[in-house]
């Protein structure tokens, strides 16, 4: 892992004159988002109130609001769009090649749903799965892969409208794992057993959809975790005393929810994220040092799980 | 009447329940214990394949290479109980880091590819020996608690279950997982 004194001089020499490029391109982009959207609101303020006035049905009015709004934020997305993608290729390519020169960076693509399914993670199936912000290489000997992912899916309501729930939102991370091994392991953030204690086992172990429930032996891991799988053994043989704590120790650092899984050989890591990661300011300016911080702190936490879990460690015979 | 004879089922189905619990969870430790010995039959196959690679190399450790081809041999052979089994395991063990700790000084043996990868099988085995040990108490530990907990106790009594020993890691085992930090220094 890299100092923050050497991000800071990666910031001043490498990155400071593609900042400067895009801080320029930002403030035209926010002069023509303040008109067009200014007008924009203008006008939709002045047809409602006009609706209001004619004593127009109610639902129409929120009818209409709802489209004005719709249309501003299009008319936003549209104005920044080039923008967004220059900063992408400028500013986020730069810090992830700066973390590690061999990874690639694709600002548009995303783990693709069937990926997010064969994780196994989550029980639902996403009915609507998008994502930015691919990256994907080798670190060491470890293949890698990850993006921002949001997964969600449809309910209906009485009236057969339709509306999206969250299935997961955040940064999925798929790595190879440094075990051979056959069956399905998941490791789950463990809230019943935290609230209900003792019951909370029982309710645990009549989870059926996930398989048995795996019952380790270290007890601060058990605490924040659960764990289901169809091995006993394998589960024991993946889990590790030592890959325990190291998980424990990755759950601590990031302080989200981390959600884990072990299947085809292959490790995925999913940590739950509320706000969108790798997106440039619009309103405020780009040439903050704090913020690069943050960017390059994100992308160091996926990037430093193969470090964290010690994937590299190839003693087996998984090469 | 009537009442009776549903205090009888649902007493009779207790039982019945009481009785396939404890049954269940006895057959889950032979189970794993099975596991355990299933990995130490494949840490066997791999003796002579290791013996044959690094005797070419190994003049000095001639003497232990063949004593771990007869507790090997003694071992396969069947003639042993469970307790000199145990016996004969930690010796295995104890051989066997020994001779990891003597490739250190065989410069050729460890550039030797055969000899990597054997060197990782047999990490490999006992990584997975460990966690079917780990799988092994874990289910013994359930067992042991359905055998002196209320009411499955009662049940175990009338069964003459006993509570059984957690697997102790033994320390020649201990002393492995130094042999293999030994190695990932190089």
């Amino acid at each position: 892992m890299k100092t923050l004194e050497e991000l800071g001089n990666y910031y001043n020499t490498a990155l400071m004159p593609e900042l400067i490029k895009l801080e320029e391109q930002r403030k035209q982009v926010l002069k023509k988002v303040c008109l067009v959207d200014g007008i924009a609101i203008a006008l939709s303020i002045a047809i409602l109130s006009l609706f209001f006035d004619m004593e127009v049905p109610t639902h129409v009015i929120f009818f209409g609001g709802f489209i004005a709004a719709a249309v501003i934020v299009g008319i936003y997305k549209w104005l920044t769009s080039a923008y967004v993608k220059n900063f992408k290729s400028g500013v986020i390519e730069n810090i992830i090649h700066f973390i590690d020169s061999h990874l690639e960076y694709k600002g548009d693509a995303c783990i693709s749903s069937s990926d997010f399914i064969k994780s196994k993670i989550f029980n639902r199936q996403p009915d609507r799965h998008r994502g930015d912000d691919y990256v994907a290489g080798l670190v060491g000997k470890t293949r890698i892969e990850f993006s921002e992912i949001h997964s969600e899916y449809e309910t209906r309501d009485s009236k057969g409208r339709s509306t999206y729930q969250p299935i997961f939102k955040g940064l999925f991370f798929i790595g190879d794992f440094n075990k051979h091994f056959k069956g399905v392991t998941v490791v789950l953030p463990d809230a019943v057993e935290r609230l209900f204690g003792g019951f909370g086992n029982f309710l645990q172990k009549m989870n059926a959809s996930r398989g048995q429930l795996i019952r380790l032996e270290d007890p601060v891991f058990e605490k924040e975790f659960v764990v289901y799988g169809d091995d006993q053994v394998e589960a024991r043989y993946i889990l590790s005393t030592s890959l325990m704590k190291r998980i424990v120790d990755f759950k601590k650092k990031t302080g989200k929810k981390v959600f884990l899984s072990f299947v085809g050989s292959k490790i995925y890591v999913a940590i739950a994220f509320a706000k969108n990661l790798f997106e440039p300011r619009v309103f405020k300016t780009l040439v903050d040092f704090s913020q690069v911080v943050e960017y390059y702190q994100d992308l160091e936490l996926v990037i430093g799980l193969v470090e964290d879990l010690n994937l590299n460690l190839r003693i087996w015979t998984k090469e | 009447m009537i009442i009776l004879m549903v205090i009888i089922a649902v007493g009779v189905l207790f039982f019945v329940g009481l009785y396939n619990t404890m049954i269940g969870k006895k057959n889950n430790v032979n189970n794993t214990f099975a596991s355990i010995d299933t990995l130490l039959k494949k840490r066997y196959d791999l003796i002579p394949n290791l013996v044959s690679t690094v005797q070419q190399y190994m003049e000095h450790e001639r003497g232990t290479l063949t004593e771990i081809t007869e507790l090997r041999a003694k071992a396969i052979s069947g003639n042993v109980n469970e307790n000199q089994r145990v016996g004969l395991e930690n010796k295995m063990n104890k051989l066997l880091g020994n001779i990891m700790v003597a490739v250190e000084n065989y410069p050729q043996l460890k550039a030797n590819e055969n000899f990597m990868q054997l060197q990782r099988s047999m990490n490999e085995i006992e990584e997975q020996i460990s966690a079917a040990r780990r799988a092994y108490n874990a289910t013994v530990t359930d067992y042991n608690n359905a055998v002196e907990m209320f009411p499955t106790n009662t049940m175990a009594s009338v069964m003459k279950l006993a509570t059984r020993n957690l697997f102790e890691i033994p320390e020649a085992q201990r002393e492995n997982v130094d042999v293999k930090k030994l190695f990932n220094q190089k």
